[in-house]
């Protein structure tokens, strides 16, 4: 907001997603060092089709599906003045000659960042769509000041990821059954474990997979008993053993929301609620299960696996 | 030789490190019974899932479909294993010496991170074949893997050393950020080499490739003879006659490097 | 009731040096007696009692930290782990411990309190959340100031007093307990990709605010607003090759004031480029040890896997560029930043090797035991739970020659360490890993063991093998409690946290409001951390 006066919308809809975000943290305000505002700033849009969000853009780049890691690799390349083979560059829907454009004003920028959405972070490449994004902005910082950030999903996703980190040394897909975190994205991740069937047992809270997560995945849910904790009947509620409903959060729960820069914010609620909140519900629930014997043995010491 | 044949398929993943060479060489038939394995959360007895025949051998044969057990021959240096069957993931992974031949399926990390002994699997593999585990730099630094099928993503991710040959076609990303070594493809979807710093893959039919691997010469190289020889007794041949072709020499990938090859073959055109 | 029997106590801040005596606590606090029925006795005979660890600057909670970890997996499936227990919750150790795996590594090496030395005020919510999950140890926070835009741009137009209002408020805000200073004025420019390499020159974005006027006004505000630890400083050039001018310069400024030098191992370097870096220490040493206004943690480097986490982003960014490896930036809007870089020191590698003589060095040229600490920086030097690697280099010579001896033959002409035979005593080990930095932190209940002092108490088995004996105490003691027995864990307590609350004139608030609303993407009132998520808060009022 203070700073960006080169800003990428790469694989988002933030027009229609993140609503405040144009209007809040990056476009239109009268940043501290963008005195002008809007007219300050140049915002290239990169996605693979017209959103309402092309109408705040001064430039859409319509790449074509799943080329994105094409784009970006090549921009990386061109950003150290390397060949790159026109016709080929040609196929990801855009031109040689409008990546060259882009690379020119991304190294004129006095501060550029780029935002990437789940149109480049879910879509064929995945993590290595978003790990592209990383690594030409590292790149970038040897011509000028240039930052990026993850557009996330609904709910305190971002707050989820920062308490699993400090807790258990890892963001996502983490293992503890054998007494001590492990990650393995892919192996541990949730969608994954339900598509293989991996596990038994599920608790659900603050998601609604029902409705996102592949048919395999869904119908895993169906099979084991599920338990979930929503305020609202869902798709996976309907498909649950047990709905506890709780208290929705911010509305009627305190707690703390972690935005999507990670920066913590406390949330009031406006309203009583005769459901108890998720923590309570947990903790009663931990308490329970505390009380049970230790399923690691106790001479249990060794940790031979990764 | 010590022969494990599973009693029932677990329901939930079970991870079997013990299962190695080096772990059961020593061993007495009781103590085998007894080596720990992990299902779920809970810690039980190899004699819970397995009939065990055998003591002491460096030889082991594993018969029924162990597909949900995981970790077998972690870290082995030396002796045999053979799976009778499909296997579970991590397959060989830090393997340093030894044999694993699988005749069914294998799921995703066959040889994570491994430095030496061969691997064999007679179906196909799944992802991340010889790769390096999440964050780790290197992924796969000696030793050689086969196989007969096909293989998913990201096959040697990040290796450094040793050889990789698929006779099916991979997912997208093989050789990701490779640092070396030799990957045979026996075909490939999308992103062939992203990010590789040095090392070859080698492709039997075409391939897509990004922009940013530039066309250089055809070729054919003479060490390939030397790699066709060795895989020819595994049962992999390689074409490199000039009679019969020529390979597409590309580098790249300049995002990052012009060290790496891939190499395309080009079956002369028959008249 | 607890009595300790029959040790060797080290409770320099008394003058007990090594004599046999016991030690009485009650209701978690030191007492002169204990007497009557239901006393528990424990028998340190042949052992030697310490008070508990303060370590004056560490980073083990916060975003920076946090980040790190997401950043590093490979490490954390290397480290210890902490196995789930009815006692224990389940962690990771390593080069960036998990908060629960912090709070049992530091008490296992008989630390209970901990300075966290870099927190941003936007996040430091978040940083408090951490150390309410890092258990046993005490805690306290210094507080990101001197690339913070609200405070320099009050400088640039010459308003200190209002200046020192909103420090005072910041502060509050963020529940800190110290001022911490970083690259001051490199992390402003580094927004614009910029550094601040000479002190005297004005930094990106501003005509009058140098390096220079940011470190006086800052030591003057601390001095002022009466905090009990003094300005905590991380100098400009921090890893650059003749940063020992600005080190000295920077040292010069504060004249008049008391300050505290953080890792000065890392600004002590002479030469002009990679190839010619050699040790300034024994330079620095001269200096410092005239001027007692100063302390300073060593910020020692140990061979090794480490993770380098600082507010310096520039800094941070060459790092990157120089070792090819991982590396995480992060901006704190208009107020700090920060940059990871995964790093391994190798003894081989001639850079290294003078950077591990130069930590001991100062350790062992600094005369004056209670102004220079034993730190790592963990994790940006070596990780903490390597404290007792140091403590074997400081009191063995021996054993420390024949480590220099298998330095690269070119680094031994850029050192001085082969040169130096002191030797620490116990008494000494106690003051810099103790006595010291507690009193440097202010914090009068820390670092002793007299009448009315907490009873955090490390009890060491006496040996010859000084690591062994500093990495495993035979029992610790928090708050009178025993939580380690045997390098142990035995109880889990939780910790406190030391905050201040300097005096303010609440009408800062009606200048503050509108610049963020401006400004900030965060509302004035959600800005300040709540009380009630500070754990166990102990509000020393200043001013």
């Amino acid at each position: 907001m203070n700073r960006a006066d080169f800003i990428i919308y790469w694989g988002g809809n933030p027009a229609d997603c993140h609503p405040r975000h144009f209007t809040k943290y990056t476009l239109t305000p009268k940043g501290k060092h963008v005195p002008m505002g809007r007219k300050g700033r140049t915002m290239v849009l990169v996605d693979v089709r017209e959103t309402p969000s092309v109408r705040a853009a001064d430039i859409f780049l319509q790449v074509r599906p799943g080329k994105d890691f094409e784009v970006i690799t090549t921009l990386r390349a061109l950003v150290k003045n390397q060949p790159v083979d026109q016709a080929r560059v040609a196929e990801t829907g855009l031109t040689l000659a409008q990546l060259q454009d882009l690379v020119g004003r991304m190294k004129n920028a006095r501060f550029g960042v780029i935002f990437f959405g789940m149109g480049l972070s879910m879509t064929r490449g995945k993590h290595m769509n978003s790990a592209a994004v990383l690594a030409l902005v590292a790149e970038l910082n040897a011509f000028t000041k240039f930052v990026c950030m993850p557009m996330r999903g609904h709910g305190n996703v971002t707050g989820a990821d920062v308490v699993m980190r400090w807790t258990t040394g890892f963001p996502f897909g983490v293992n503890l059954c054998r007494g001590y975190p492990r990650f393995n994205p892919g192996e541990f991740s949730t969608v994954d474990l339900l598509v293989r069937g991996d596990n038994d047992a599920a608790l659900i809270l603050g998601a609604d997979p029902g409705a996102t997560m592949p048919q395999p995945a869904i119908d895993h849910l169906a099979r084991i008993p599920t338990i979930v904790l929503d305020p609202k009947v869902t798709r996976t509620s309907r498909l649950a053993r047990v709905h506890i409903t709780t208290a929705a959060m911010g509305i009627s729960a305190p707690g703390t929301v972690y935005r999507m820069d990670e920066i913590p914010l406390p949330l009031r609620p406006i309203l009583q609620s005769p459901y108890p909140t998720d923590e309570v519900v947990i903790r009663r629930i931990h308490e329970q299960v505390k009380a049970k014997p230790a399923w690691l043995p106790a001479s249990f010491k060794k940790v031979p696996c990764a | 030789m010590i022969t494990l044949t599973l009693k029932e398929q677990p329901r939930v993943p079970l991870e079997a490190e013990a299962i190695s060479p080096d772990v059961m060489a020593k061993l007495r038939h009781d103590e085998i019974r007894a080596v720990p394995m992990f299902l779920g959360k809970r810690q039980r007895r190899l004699d819970d899932f397995f009939e065990v025949e055998g003591e002491a051998s460096e030889d082991l044969e594993i018969r029924g479909d162990v597909g949900k057990v995981k970790w077998i021959g972690r870290g082995m240096t030396r002796g045999r294993i053979r799976v009778a069957g499909n296997a579970g993931m991590h397959l060989g992974a830090y393997m340093k010496g030894g044999t694993i031949d699988v005749s069914g399926n294998a799921a995703d990390w066959v040889g994570g991170e491994m430095s030496g002994g061969l691997i064999r699997i007679g179906g196909n593999a799944g992802g991340q074949v010889g790769a390096a585990y999440r964050g780790s730099l290197t992924g796969m630094q000696g030793g050689t893997i086969l196989i007969e099928g096909s293989a998913g993503l990201e096959v040697g991710m990040r290796m450094k050393r040793g050889i990789i040959a698929v006779k099916g076609s991979v997912r997208d990303f093989p050789g990701l950020q490779m640092k070396g070594g030799t990957i045979i493809l026996g075909g490939a979807e999308l992103r062939t080499g992203a990010w590789m710093i040095r090392g070859t893959i080698l492709s039997l039919r075409p391939i897509p490739l990004l922009p940013t691997f530039a066309y250089n010469c055809n070729y054919n190289p003479s060490f390939l003879r030397l790699y066709a020889k060795h895989l020819q007794i595994q049962g992999f041949s390689i074409p490199h006659e000039e009679g019969d072709g020529a390979y597409l020499l590309y580098s790249g990938d300049a995002a990052v490097s012009q060290k790496g090859e891939i190499l395309i073959w080009q079956p002369r055109a028959s008249s | 009731m607890l009595r300790i029997t029959g040790g060797r106590v080290y409770d320099p801040a008394n003058g007990i040096h090594g004599e046999v005596k016991d030690v009485c606590i009650s209701d978690g606090r030191i007492v002169a007696e204990v007497e009557g029925t239901g006393v528990r006795t424990i028998d340190a005979s042949g052992m030697v009692v310490f008070p508990g660890g303060v370590d004056v600057h560490t980073h083990v909670a916060g975003a920076a930290l946090n980040f790190a970890r997401a950043m590093t997996p490979e490490n954390q499936r290397e480290a210890v782990k902490f196995i789930h227990s009815p006692e224990l919750r389940a962690g990771i150790g390593g080069i960036t411990p998990t908060t629960f795996a912090t709070g049992y590594l530091y008490a296992g090496l008989g630390y209970t309190t901990v300075n966290e030395a870099a927190v941003p005020i936007l996040s430091a919510r978040h940083t408090h959340e951490e150390l309410r999950d890092t258990p046993i140890v005490d805690k306290s926070c210094c507080v990101l100031m001197a690339n913070n835009e609200l405070v320099l741009d009050l400088l640039e137009e010459g308003e200190t007093e209002r200046a020192k209002q909103v420090v005072a408020w910041l502060i509050w805000a963020a529940k800190g307990y110290g001022v911490k200073a970083v690259n001051p004025g490199g992390v402003a420019a580094w927004k614009w990709g910029k550094d601040a390499k000479i002190l005297s020159e004005p930094v990106e974005g501003y005509s009058k605010v140098t390096p220079a006027k940011i470190i006086a006004s800052l030591a003057a505000i601390v001095n002022d607003l009466q905090l009990p630890h003094p300005l905590h400083i991380h100098c400009n050039n921090l890893g650059a090759p003749g940063n020992i001018s600005t080190t000295l310069e920077t040292m010069k400024l504060l004249e008049g004031y008391r300050a505290h030098m953080a890792h000065l191992q890392f600004h002590a370097y002479g030469g002009d480029g990679w190839n010619s870096l050699r040790s300034e220490a024994a330079t620095l040493a001269e200096y410092f040890n005239a001027h007692p206004n100063l302390t300073a943690d060593a910020g020692a480097i140990l061979f090794g896997n480490s993770v380098t986490i600082t507010a310096d982003g520039p800094w941070q960014h060459l790092l990157y560029q120089l070792t090819g490896h991982k590396w995480g930036n992060l901006d704190v809007e208009n107020e700090t930043g920060c940059g990871i870089v995964p790093y391994v020191y190798k003894g081989s590698n001639l850079v290294n090797a003078v950077q591990w003589a130069v930590g001991l060095e100062l350790l062992l040229l600094i005369n004056d035991p209670w102004r220079i600490f034993l730190t790592t920086d963990h994790p940006n030097g070596a990780c903490f739970w390597r404290y007792p690697e140091i403590i074997h280099l400081l009191m063995d010579v021996d054993f420390r020659r024949e480590r220099v001896r298998k330095l690269p033959a070119k680094a031994l002409k850029r050192i001085v360490l082969g040169d130096l035979d002191r030797e620490y005593t116990l008494s000494e080990i106690a003051v810099i890993t103790s006595a010291g930095p507690a009193r440097a932190l202010g914090l009068s209940r820390k670092g002793h063991l007299g009448p009315g002092a907490d009873a955090d108490v490390a009890i060491y088995n006496e040996n010859p093998d000084r690591e062994l004996m500093f990495r495993y105490p035979r029992y610790v003691l928090k708050g009178g409690q025993v939580v380690v027995e045997e390098g142990a864990i035995r109880k889990v307590v939780d910790g406190r946290e030391f905050i201040v609350h300097p005096s303010f004139d609440e009408n800062i608030e009606e200048y503050l409001r509108p610049l963020f609303e401006q400004y900030y993407t965060m509302s004035f009132d959600n800005y300040p951390v709540e009380m009630h998520r500070v754990e166990g808060a102990d509000i020393r009022e200043c001013g």
